[in-house]
């Protein structure tokens, strides 16, 4: 790869990190907020090499054999070859064909040739950002295991209560309570749809990083039809009764009273309460 | 057993497209790897015009790579901007000093001191040829080679965020990765044979030179080691999000019921997704279907033996070295997980 193309490389990634990252809320389509700040100091630092880069080329384009212009050439295997390249250039068999060009770069020099493969994320960032995963991947995953929760809270008394899909899942198997029995209930999440009898899911998917280790929590919806995939929507409804209350066997279920589309929330990544952009 | 096959047949696939064309070459396939995945994707572009691009299994991978790269790209910033400092202002005889004069002693000490020099395991081949002709005895640098992509502190701090609230999976990832270090030095003093390197003929960017600007050093071993590791990061989350996106995690299951075999199974995955040491955590966090046992394998394999190492590790010490070598390694790395795993996890 060629200096120039080094330094056009290092400038686009950093633009495009920081423009997913700092510009706009892209970032969270694929990793967690919290990696926010490591990802805007990654793009200036980027950003920055790539300035460097490009602002000393000029001083090291036609280098002597033994001035500075050498360590143009000292990121290639060939190194020595091109120190001295009229000493040693032939005895170490490997620097013969390279002339007094070194300093433009050797594009066989097997090192940073593969860094080509940088520009495919580079560019996907600043021009063509993949979208969300959605219910492509929910439809295909393992529901996430819920963790076992001793005691439970009293419902606050608003109606519909909001609760998360995780929220409502351990009130419906693992509350002896029953608080969530008879309760109108408000859930927030994206439509997957179910495949039988017209069956469709409530749904969030989680990253405890990054969208390559998303998990899905799913909750099934009861309603005379169903709105179209990647939807998102503020279902109102109650538990729909299936199994016993409390216990394992119980479904996640609800019966749909109710449901309004919503802009995906800000925080569509997590098992939270939906902060929707304002 | 029919899902092993496929499975496999799947991630062989991936890895195998590189080897195809440019195998006898010395560094084959880095470029074999960049130029076959950017034919076939150009190719698959003009036969299906752009309808194939809004398929939700292609979006689906292209999030799913972008965002494995995207998150390992502030680690494997910090990483070579670390190595990059450290080749450009540590003295170059610092660690021929520091080190034992019995090889015996220098293997654990060395493979302790992969601690403080974090990077990519990409960033630590060259680093460990450059400490062999400066000196080092060869299983010191070995198994310096071995733990710094695994046992370095940005490395254990990703583990920890990877694996919130099981911090023996981290004290077990450091302690079966220098064990399997400490082991591989020692079997070199052992069985290891100098004529297996290659004459190490070609100086790299480690260590300060006279004459030259430190820092010019320092950013372009950094801009170097950074274009060179992200693309096989890049090349590596393609492979890792191929493989999230077509095998349904019901096949998974099939493997995570047997012990043993999952073990294997994801010691083979790590050497065949070749995930950078900075983001293997993160995937093996989403393998959640298997036992501890099997991650810490899949942790402690992949900084040592995957596909772009063996292929850098042949370019930079010999053929006849990087098979012997990995080969042991996997064999040695597997058993430290095993018998780690099984003490504390």
């Amino acid at each position: 790869m060629r200096r120039p193309v080094q330094t056009l490389l290092l400038a686009l990634t950093g633009t495009g990190l920081l423009h997913v990252a700092l510009f706009t809320d892209i970032y969270l389509r694929y990793v967690k907020a919290g990696l926010r700040p490591l990802l805007i100091v990654s793009g200036a630092v980027l950003l920055l090499l790539g300035l460097a880069a490009a602002a000393t080329r000029g001083g090291g384009r036609h280098p002597s054999p033994d001035g500075p212009g050498h360590m143009h050439g000292s990121d290639s295997d060939h190194a020595d070859g091109q120190a001295r390249p009229h000493e040693h250039g032939h005895g170490l068999g490997h620097g013969h064909s390279h002339g007094y060009d070194h300093a433009h770069g050797h594009d066989h020099t097997g090192t940073p040739r593969v860094a080509w493969l940088l520009f495919v994320p580079a560019l996907s960032l600043l021009w063509y950002a993949p979208p969300a995963l959605g219910a492509y991947t929910a439809a295909r995953a393992n529901d996430k295991p819920v963790a076992v929760q001793k005691g439970f809270a009293p419902l606050p008394a608003t109606s519909p209560v909001p609760l998360t899909l995780t929220d409502f899942t351990k009130r419906v198997q693992q509350d002896r309570s029953r608080a969530v029995k008879g309760r109108s209930v408000r859930l927030t999440g994206f439509v997957t749809p179910g495949g039988e009898d017209g069956a469709w899911y409530l749904t969030r998917i989680i990253f405890s990083c990054c969208a390559a280790d998303s998990q899905t929590v799913k909750v099934r919806m009861y309603s005379t039809q169903t709105p179209p995939a990647d939807t998102w929507l503020a279902v109102t409804g109650t538990w729909h009764p299936r199994g016993t209350l409390g216990t394992r066997t119980a479904r996640a279920a609800l019966d749909v009273r109710d449901t309004r589309p919503i802009a995906r929330p800000v925080n569509a990544f997590t098992d939270d309460l939906p902060l929707t952009p304002s | 057993m029919k899902k092993t096959d496929e499975l496999v047949g799947v991630a062989d696939g991936v890895a195998a497209v590189p080897l195809g064309p440019s195998v006898h070459r010395i560094r084959p396939w880095p470029l074999g790897a960049a130029l076959a995945l950017t034919g076939a994707a150009t190719a698959l572009l003009l036969l299906t015009g752009t309808q194939w691009l809004s398929h939700p299994a292609v979006q689906a991978w292209r999030t799913v790579s972008l965002a494995i790269t995207v998150q390992a790209l502030p680690f494997l910033l910090l990483g070579t901007a670390l190595s990059g400092a450290i080749n450009a202002f540590v003295p170059a005889d610092l660690f021929t000093r520091v080190l034992p004069k019995r090889p015996a002693l220098a293997v654990p000490v060395a493979g302790a001191a992969g601690a403080i020099l974090p990077g990519c395991e990409c960033a630590s081949v060259p680093v460990a040829s450059s400490l062999i002709r400066r000196g080092v005895t060869p299983a010191a640098a070995f198994a310096f080679l071995l733990s710094a992509p695994a046992i370095n502190p940005v490395v254990l701090t990703a583990t920890a965020v990877a694996f919130p609230g099981s911090p023996a999976m981290v004290a077990a990832r450091l302690l079966a990765s220098l064990a399997t270090a400490a082991v591989m030095g020692w079997l070199w003093l052992w069985l290891g044979r100098e004529e297996w390197l290659r004459p190490l003929l070609r100086h790299r960017h480690t260590g300060h030179r006279h004459g030259h600007s430190r820092w010019t050093e320092f950013r372009l071993g950094f801009q170097h080691d950074f274009l060179h590791a992200g693309g096989f990061l890049v090349l590596g989350a393609m492979a890792a999000a191929t493989f999230n996106v077509t095998v349904p995690g019901s096949v998974l299951d099939t493997f995570s019921g047997s012990p043993w075999l999952s073990v294997l199974f994801l010691a083979g995955l790590a050497v065949l997704l070749a995930v950078c040491s900075e983001a293997d955590a993160f995937v093996a966090a989403s393998l959640t279907g298997f036992s501890p046992t099997a991650r810490l394998a899949f942790l402690v394999v992949g900084p040592m033996v995957d596909l772009k190492l063996i292929a850098l590790q042949a370019g930079t010490f010999g053929r006849a070295f990087a098979w012997r070598f990995s080969t042991a390694t996997t064999v040695v790395a597997v058993a430290a997980s095993v018998l780690i795993g099984g003490a504390l996890l």
